[in-house]
């Protein structure tokens, strides 16, 4: 058996490490607070080399209860040692990972609580025999009364006769003692990566502004990022919330739970463990937020988390696209812009103009057509080979598209919705008087729409009957107009340029 | 004394990174074609540079942008962003040229952050690699800015074209190709006048002028005249005039369809039309396209 015990240490307290071959070591890694909960994180780490990892108290259990209580990591690693080639291999690989690290304190020895009275002492260590009994966590009520009889080490509780020591102190201590001299058993509730991420801090200060609170979600989103690594998934959907401060006049809201608390659920469209990308996302929804009351806790909730999908990397570096993908590129659009500002065109299949195409493509969509288009990108950007299949492709691809849309004679921008023209002498003016050139073409659509309403043809929106011509501005250039043929006098409006 | 080795001695032609001041650059690097062998041969490597900022300028802006960069944007792959566009890109018009309408994205910043919302999404938008063109309209962009999206340009190896107002003619620009396009200047005479004779040759007044303000390469002294719209809108106007003209000389105008007769391409452009269906409204002018336009 082999056990190691560790604790997160601050560097205040840090023991100067002098000694290299000491069984106590001190690591100075990164950060300190680089991760919500550092011994949790650890904890995690761990799990990939040793399933018996677990999570025990270091205050005796007698003792009013100090705030925070302070915890310590107890792994086995005599089960998996052959696995990773040894075991100094096995304990490199352990703490020199890559990963949001703290700066740890551990200690080695055969058996855990061995190991846990190591590590509360410092170095140069005694033999097992002549550790402290304050070391020992049972020995703790107890060690006053210890103390007058002489007896302040292990070897010295474990001299005296086992059935008085019974007698006196219970059979809680004498089994302790069995358990950290290898005699017994040691068994632990042993900890386990969890199925749904929910972690939840305190904050150092209280937080006035919301875009304020990204310092205690970089720490989350760390965490979070870590333990999608560890169940090798990619979150979609995550719920970022606060809980503010319960004394301040809150203002319930119908239909609302806890006024005190906030949320904001954030999604993106492909399954992802960059936090780089989830932090930007949400920095952007924080930045238009507004807090009524300071926050003291934020906490971080996985709702959604799917398998990721892996890709081969090319093997020649030219072939490496730098940037990020598209669906980084949107999501941070209209985080910042707002939805309505990133448009998507699709052709829907009607005559009139302003419905022949969607202007409000979803984010999905625009990312599923271009998906496929995409995985050629990597091949070749741009097509400007002149081989012939490649030529051969480029005209098909026209002519499917000619087959779909008739005449070219359609414009190219589209003015939504149509600007009226004033009429003098008969002739439209825009920018001056027109000149039609072309025309008319006849347009009578949107009756349907009139037959489900029942109502006067000229109150519905959708009902078209207009003739279309392809006029002449001196200013302008070619323009798109058409003639509203609904009674009255003639109507004419500007609906496309073109170019 | 040694004589120099021969291999020392290099023409200078024969250095790639030192071009004449008389001709063209070469070997910049890629090159989208514009699908104008005119065009292409004023051009530096033949085409639209990939990866440097492209700056077209005009007076009215979005009239001119499709007709110049629709060829080459059709033959790249990959999402075309669209940064503020004057106004919307109509769907079937541009699959009808054969460009997917749903490669485009049309990005509108709220008019409260403009410009400079415009140019962080322009920014934005040549980092992402699945993007093949960035099409900008910045009327107002200082030198600074254009220069921070030509340096995104070339680290990402995008297309980049900056549209703007013509009067930024005269301001400094980190731009590699610089073109000023314009229709054709007015004639002097009467607008009645101009009128008619746009309606004898719309061909011939619907010409593109190009100028090319700054490239690697010599100053181009003549302005460059380009078809202004796809050959078979250009034969559609083509064929409606001469239809009117065939009418007025039956009425017995006699100097309009002297004029017409000699149009010069008009039987070609006939020829042409005969290869596809026209819509049958557009085959014959209506009744009321004479009332409209008397």
């Amino acid at each position: 058996m082999h056990w190691i015990a560790l604790q997160p240490d601050t560097p205040a307290d840090a023991p100067a490490n002098t000694a290299a071959d000491t069984a106590v070591d001190t690591v100075v890694d990164i950060a300190v607070d680089a991760v919500a909960d550092p011994l949790t994180a650890l904890a995690w780490q761990a799990l990939p080399f040793t399933p018996k990892v677990a999570r025990v108290s270091l205050a005796s259990p007698a003792a009013p209860s100090a705030s925070p209580v302070p915890e310590a990591l107890l792994i086995e690693v005599s089960a998996s040692e052959r696995l990773f080639g040894g075991r100094q291999a096995l304990l490199a690989q352990l703490f020199k990972q890559d990963g949001p690290f703290v700066q740890t304190k551990r200690a080695r020895a055969a058996t855990a609580l061995i190991a846990l009275a190591r590590l509360q002492l410092t170095p140069p260590l005694p033999a097992t025999d002549d550790l402290p009994l304050a070391t020992l966590l049972a020995a703790r009520p107890h060690l006053a009364t210890l103390a007058r009889v002489g007896c302040t080490t292990w070897g010295q509780l474990r001299a005296l006769p086992r059935g008085g020591v019974v007698r006196r102190f219970g059979a809680g201590l004498l089994d302790t003692l069995d358990r950290a001299y290898g005699l017994k058993p040691d068994i632990y509730p042993w900890l386990t990566l969890p199925e749904v991420f929910d972690e939840r801090i305190e904050l150092h200060a209280q937080v006035e502004t919301a875009p304020a609170l990204m310092f205690g979600a970089q720490r989350l989103l760390k965490q979070l990022q870590l333990w999608l690594q560890l169940r090798n998934v990619g979150v979609t959907v995550f719920e970022f919330g606060w809980t503010m401060d319960a004394r301040r006049s809150l203002v319930q809201q119908a239909g609302q739970g806890d006024p005190s608390k906030g949320a904001l659920t954030l999604r993106t469209a492909e399954a992802t463990q960059d936090i780089a990308h989830l932090q930007r996302l949400l920095s952007e929804n924080l930045a238009r937020l507004q807090l009524p009351a300071p926050a003291l806790y934020v906490h971080l909730r996985s709702q959604h988390t799917e398998a990721l999908a892996t890709h081969s990397a090319p093997l020649l570096l030219e072939d490496v696209q730098k940037g990020d993908s598209l669906h980084h590129l949107l999501e941070r659009l209209s985080a910042r812009l707002g939805p309505g500002a990133v448009k998507g065109l699709q052709t829907q299949a009607d005559h009139r103009p302003e419905i022949s195409q969607n202007y409000n493509l979803k984010l999905e969509n625009i990312l599923k057509y271009n998906k496929n288009d995409i995985s050629l990108i990597a091949n070749n950007q741009f097509n400007i080979s002149t081989s012939s299949q490649k030529n051969k492709n480029k005209v098909s691809e026209v002519k499917k598209f000619d087959h779909l849309y008739p005449d070219v004679l359609y414009p190219t921008w589209l003015l939504h919705p149509p600007l009226g023209l004033a009429v003098l002498r008969h002739t439209p003016h825009y920018q001056g008087p027109l000149t039609l050139l072309a025309g008319p073409q006849r347009l009578e659509a949107g009756w349907w729409d009139l037959a489900r309403a029942g109502q006067p043809p000229t109150a519905t929106p959708g009902l078209a009957l207009r003739d279309y011509f392809i006029a002449r501005s001196e200013q302008a250039g070619l323009l798109w107009v058409y003639r509203q043929r609904l009674g009255g006098p003639a109507q004419w409006f500007l609906q496309g340029l073109f170019d | 004394m040694n004589p120099l080795p021969d291999k020392a001695i290099k023409p200078l032609s024969a250095i790639d990174h030192l071009w004449q001041a008389s001709e063209l650059a070469a070997g910049q690097g890629q090159v989208v074609s514009t699908g104008d062998a005119q065009l292409n041969a004023q051009l530096p490597g033949g085409g639209w540079p990939v990866g440097a900022l492209v700056e077209v300028l005009q007076a009215h802006s979005g009239h001119n942008d499709w007709r110049l960069l629709l060829p080459a944007l059709v033959q790249t792959r990959g999402v075309l962003v669209l940064v503020a566009p004057p106004h919307m890109p109509f769907a079937p018009g541009l699959a009808g040229q054969g460009l997917a309408p749903e490669r485009l994205l049309c990005i509108n910043p709220p008019t409260v952050f403009a410009p400079a919302a415009r140019l962080w999404v322009a920014e934005q938008a040549l980092r992402c690699k699945d993007v093949a063109a960035v099409l900008a309209w910045l009327p107002q962009a200082r030198a600074d800015a254009l220069r921070r999206l030509q340096i995104a340009a070339a680290e990402h190896r995008k297309l980049l074209f900056v549209m703007r107002p013509a009067q930024a003619q005269h301001e400094s620009s980190p731009a590699v190709l610089r073109l000023i396009t314009a229709s054709p200047a007015p004639s002097a005479a009467s607008a009645a006048d101009a009128a008619d004779a746009a309606n004898a040759d719309p061909l011939a007044a619907d010409a593109l002028v190009v100028r090319i303000l700054k490239r690697r390469g010599p100053p181009l002294e003549r302005p460059l005249a380009l078809p202004a719209r796809p050959a078979r809108l250009g034969a559609l106007l083509a064929l409606t005039a001469q239809a009117r003209a065939r009418r007025a000389q039956v009425a017995g105008g006699a100097t309009a369809s002297s004029r017409v007769a000699e149009l010069p391409g008009a039987s070609q452009v006939a020829a042409q039309l005969l290869d596809f269906p026209l819509p049958p409204l557009l085959q014959e002018p209506h009744g009321a396209l004479d009332r409209a336009s008397a």
